[in-house]
């Protein structure tokens, strides 16, 4: 968080209406800021990006990956269950020929539990109207350039399943499974970016 | 119920209440990628009463959606949203 | 009636812009309208749906000129007086 004491009257209404909860005995404010802390402290990119790099130096565990993003989360002492109702994860992977970007065109939903918050652009109306209807013409905007002959795929996420890309590994000679980790991005969980 | 590879059109439905189905995607017919679970229906969830009904991711592409375009969109769609195509 | 909130395929926004090294929150209270949410879902005094229904009803002008953490502000505010947690005038920051 930032050092921001100047926000105005939304954050006086903000504090105004978090003092009235409290009052009505709904919200506690040391339980508000603990809660808080937690979930910033177990959920951020660096966790998706540990996921990829597994993924990326034992096959088997793509492959279960895959098929179930829940179970192989476990494996790696993670879960979907930070959000504040159970959600499905599923991962797709990009290919050569084929390329994965994920959106949330009614709102902003998010593997939030393992990422943490999106990105503001992620949630903005721009990219939510644009990306489902030409996702080249927003991965340009990114610097991201495919292939003619890449198929793209865009996963609204418009129920209770969230997605995740697996982004193809870098052709670099690096094999150690933390430093493939933090060849890992945002945006290359999201899929506006290529590694 | 539906199966993977299942052709399903998505309803026209234009409802004053919140629901799931985007507009862009209503009335498009699409193939099932799989079923997801089973979930309570938002548009009546939204309103305070529990519908648990099955889910499916839904691909569809460019072209049946906005007449143009070479890529496809994936839509999670309640049951009673779709019908067969 | 479409919702403003569904905007998905819609023509005549600008370019995406991206925050270079965007931190989770911008400022605290941001931080705080996020909690509090997670904790009145947690304690069900409203649901998710819900809660993005109360985000879709704002008067479309009023969305579209909100920041993100804004409309969920605005979502709490109209979902508290709703089911009755608070009334509209207890909502209002008192002038000083």
């Amino acid at each position: 968080m930032s050092e921001h004491h100047d926000d105005g009257p939304v954050a006086a209404q903000t504090r105004h209406v978090e003092a009235l909860l409290e009052a009505r005995g709904l919200l506690d404010a040391v339980e508000l800021d603990r809660a808080l802390e937690a979930f910033l402290a177990g959920a951020s990119p660096a966790q998706g990006a540990r996921v990829v790099a597994r993924a990326w130096v034992e096959p088997e565990f793509q492959d279960r990956l895959l098929a179930d993003g829940n179970a192989a989360l476990e494996e790696l002492g993670l879960s979907m269950g930070g959000g504040i109702q159970p959600q499905r994860l599923k991962v797709v992977a990009n290919t050569e020929t084929e390329h994965n970007v994920i959106v949330c065109t009614l709102c902003s939903c998010y593997p939030i539990a393992l990422l943490g918050p999106s990105p503001t652009w992620y949630k903005s109306e721009a990219y939510r109207a644009r990306v489902v209807r030409d996702p080249r013409g927003v991965l340009a905007e990114f610097g991201t350039e495919l292939p003619e002959h890449v198929r793209i795929t865009v996963w609204d996420a418009s129920a209770e399943t969230r997605y995740l890309v697996l982004p193809r590994r870098p052709a670099v000679p690096v094999s150690d499974e933390a430093e493939l980790a933090a060849l890992v991005t945002r945006n290359g969980l999201i899929g506006t970016a290529v590694l | 119920m539906f199966s993977s590879g299942d052709r399903v059109r998505t309803s026209r439905a234009d409802p004053a209440h919140h629901t799931r189905v985007p507009r862009y995607a209503r009335g498009a017919v699409g193939s099932v990628v799989e079923p997801i679970g089973e979930h309570p229906l938002p548009d009546d969830r939204a309103r305070g009463v529990t519908t648990v009904e099955p889910v499916y991711t839904v691909r569809f592409s460019a072209r049946e959606l906005f007449g143009e375009g070479d890529h496809d969109v994936t839509v999670d769609v309640w049951e009673s949203h779709l019908e067969s195509a | 009636m479409s919702r403003i909130n569904d905007v998905g395929g819609m023509t005549g926004f600008p370019g995406v812009v991206e925050e270079l090294d965007e931190p989770p929150f911008h400022s605290d209270w941001e931080a705080h309208v996020f909690a509090m949410n997670r904790a009145l879902i947690g304690a069900g005094v409203y649901n998710l749906d819900e809660f993005r229904d109360a985000v879709e009803r704002m008067p479309p002008a009023v969305y579209l000129a909100s920041s993100y953490y804004e409309k969920w502000l605005h979502g709490i505010q109209a979902l508290l007086v709703e089911k009755g947690v608070c009334t509209a005038d207890e909502l209002r920051v008192q002038q000083r």
